[in-house]
């Protein structure tokens, strides 16, 4: 089960090791019951430090050997890309009035609170309109190259950069949904978070594929065999982050990659020289940019230690952000499900009732106060609310517990997405939990949306196929079988892609 | 755990120097994570000894970008509707004036996000979030409590019902505009619909400035 499990299974290291010393003890005590006393009682803390030691090896080498948790960086980075680009189209309308310069809150007011506040927003740069409607459209798609995976890191560095912007330019007019999404936006930009389903591990995977049919057209001998471990690697589902990787992975010149990274470069340096960023933001985003040249310079000519020293820290960033995103999500509910224990209408079970009867929060009047009207329903529903948020980081040492709560919770959200008109706000928490979906039921999900949407194709595929000989195609019925579908990539992590 | 049985860890193959930097790497991550979640939580939990102590530390670290606030509902949810009521005197072609009557404009919010599966926040937040901004920075007598955060509340909130009237009302320009804000409780459970009153609290009068662009105002 190493794969699979919350990202917090490295934290579960420490109970296992606790779990070794006690099994040793029982027929010790039970000699110690007989009276005889003539042995010794084994001190249960006698293994403890051996314990400890393997418990630190095991998470040293989690940590500095693959970025953890694929799947749940995976389908985060999908959730908050999906909300954001909803809200944003769902805005698209009153976009002036929430973000623009002549709305309500004006560029003069915003630059008033953001000179004292220091908020990094891109749309305090300038007051013009077609500025506002560049950010906006940027951020837009930067959500959906990000919801997909297309060139990820750049994309969840923008994708950054708008949720900032444009909160930060009108703070007064969001909610709990803007501000989880705010926060996430920034770990999520330090996160691998595009290893799978993601665009980028696709397109990998087919020049992976055409370097494969390359090779072997042009040498039929010398490299089969690294080829022939990458094929065997993938088709076993060892998934990302595994051992064999392939030389040659990614060492395309990348056209695309190079010419984004160089427009973005000018934009740093018109901004830098334009005096735009504080130092802070300034530092952040010229080593994000050197970093993407390093590590394309270090793909193409440098495939050996380098590349592999490269890929260990990102892990090792990436590592460390997951735990903080984890941690953050079990903070909100600890936060939401302590301050609520001190609240008198929590604790006489009426406290549903409140919001369900707020003019703000009750889209649909006649359900809310037919669910206000039931009592009953009314109470199990506000104790059943705090008792699962406060209990939920507690139950991250139990798996099964932790699912049911998972459900629960998610469960809940999507009722409050309709019953209290706040779906935004529902999806970015249901995005934010996500992170704790057993990697098991990921997979599972991830391979039967991908068989519900395949027939569609296959007759697309089938008109097409014997038109255009395309290698990538070669690869299609392997990713159609099951489960290994998505990891089927195996050679190249796709966070590498160089953008 | 399989991880232990994979290929040999990535680490071990590599050159001293790679070694360090590794090492040096996973310390820095460490203790960045561990130093932010620690900032985090106490800028989330209830103000204690230790969040005392290092009010600056968490302030300087937490804000701008890492404010948050999960006291949703709690500790106990908002158990009154407030809606923001508004009037306006306006100049008549003729000379005189007139005050025109209070209009809901909360209850026009309301009414457009009714059975509106995904309201936007320009009916659900602005005036609501707008209102909040102003009465936690003013008193009661409407005096500043906040210097200019208060007086950026105030001309925020004139604007958006500025707006929402538009210059002319009745066939007149709109001079100036009143505020007031309606606040009705949610009656107990079990209680009959109509059996809380509604306490109104009025703000002074504004003067709308007719030049107005939205870009230059004077505060």
């Amino acid at each position: 089960m190493s794969t699979s499990g919350s990202p917090l299974v490295g934290g579960a290291h420490l109970p296992d090791a606790d779990r070794t010393a006690p099994a040793t003890a029982p027929p010790a005590a039970g000699g110690a019951g007989g009276g005889t006393g003539a042995e010794s009682v084994p001190s249960p803390f006698a293994s403890l430090g051996a314990g400890f030691d393997r418990a630190l090896t095991r998470g040293l080498r989690r940590v500095t050997g693959s970025a953890v948790a694929p799947y749940q960086s995976a389908i985060v980075r999908i959730g908050f890309g999906l909300t954001w680009m909803l809200f944003l189209l769902r805005e698209f309308p009153h976009r002036q009035e929430l973000y623009g310069p002549n709305g309500p809150w004006g560029f003069d007011l915003a630059k008033r609170l953001l000179s004292s506040n220091h908020a990094f927003s891109v749309l305090m740069w300038s007051d013009s309109r077609g500025w506002f409607e560049l950010v906006y459209a940027v951020a837009v798609v930067s959500s959906a190259t990000l919801m997909l995976g297309y060139r990820t890191r750049t994309s969840s560095l923008l994708f950054m950069v708008g949720v900032l912007s444009l909160q930060n330019r009108s703070i007064f007019v969001g909610d709990g949904g803007d501000n989880v999404i705010h926060i996430m936006a920034i770990y999520l930009a330090f996160t691998r978070c595009g290893q799978v389903w993601s665009l980028d591990r696709r397109l990998a995977a087919r020049r992976a594929a055409r370097q494969h049919d390359t090779d072997a057209a042009a040498d039929a001998g010398s490299d089969a065999g690294s080829d022939a471990d990458s094929v065997a690697a993938s088709e076993s589902g060892t998934g990302p982050g595994s051992g064999v990787r392939s030389v040659r992975d990614g060492s395309g010149v990348d056209p695309v990659g190079i010419a984004l990274w160089a427009v973005l470069g000018a934009a740093l340096v018109a901004a830098s020289a334009a005096g735009k960023l504080s130092t802070g933001w300034a530092v952040i985003f010229w080593l994000c940019w050197l970093g993407q040249a390093l590590w394309w310079a270090v793909r193409r000519y440098a495939p050996g230690e380098p590349k592999t020293l490269m890929e260990v820290l990102g892990d090792i960033v990436h590592n460390g952000a997951m735990l903080v995103i984890v941690a953050e999500v079990c903070l909100i509910y600890s936060t939401a499900g302590w301050y609520k224990i001190q609240g008198s209408r929590w604790e006489d079970g009426t406290a549903l009732y409140y919001p369900l009867h707020l003019d703000d929060f009750t889209p649909w009047p006649a359900l809310s106060h037919a669910l206000a009207g039931n009592d009953v329903m009314v109470m199990l529903i506000t104790y059943g609310t705090v008792i699962v948020q406060v209990a939920f980081p507690f139950t991250l040492f139990n798996r099964r517990v932790k699912n049911v709560l998972l459900a629960g919770m998610m469960v809940e959200h999507a009722s409050i997405a309709i019953v209290l008109g706040l779906p935004f706000f529902s999806l970015a928490m249901i995005a934010a939990d996500a992170v704790f979906l057993p990697t098991g039921f990921l997979r599972w999900a991830g391979q039967e949306i991908g068989r519900a949407v395949r027939p569609r194709r296959t007759p697309a595929a089938a008109v097409i196929r014997p038109r255009t000989p395309d290698p990538a195609e070669t690869l299609t019925p392997g990713q159609a079988s099951g489960a290994a579908a998505e990891p089927a990539a195996g050679p190249t992590p796709p966070s590498t892609a160089v953008t | 755990m399989d991880s232990l049985e994979g290929p040999p860890s990535r680490v071990a193959g590599l050159s001293l120097p790679a070694r360090i930097a590794v090492a040096v790497t996973l310390g820095a991550v460490a203790v960045a994570a561990a130093y932010h979640l620690a900032m985090v939580f106490l800028h989330v939990a209830p103000s204690n000894t230790l969040s005392k102590q290092h009010a600056t530390a968490v302030n300087d670290y937490i804000y701008p970008e890492f404010e948050q606030n999960w006291k949703l509902f709690a500790p106990d949810p908002l158990q009154q509707n407030i809606h923001i009521q508004a009037r306006t005197e306006v100049r008549k072609p003729g000379g005189g004036t007139e005050t025109t009557g209070w209009v809901d404009l909360t209850g026009m919010d309301i009414a457009a996000m009714r059975h509106d599966p995904l309201p936007s926040h320009t009916q659900q937040n602005e005036l609501r979030r707008a209102w909040s901004f102003y009465s936690d920075t003013h008193d009661t007598s409407e005096k500043a409590t906040a210097g200019d955060r208060s007086d950026l509340s105030s001309t925020y909130l004139l604007r958006i019902i500025e707006r929402r009237f538009g210059p002319t009302i009745n066939g007149g320009q709109v001079v100036r505009i009143q505020a007031r804000a309606a606040t009705t409780p949610v009656p107990q459970p079990g209680a009959a619909a109509g059996s809380t009153s509604t306490q109104y609290r009025q703000l002074p009068w504004w003067a709308v400035d007719t030049a107005s662009t939205g870009q230059e105002k004077s505060s």
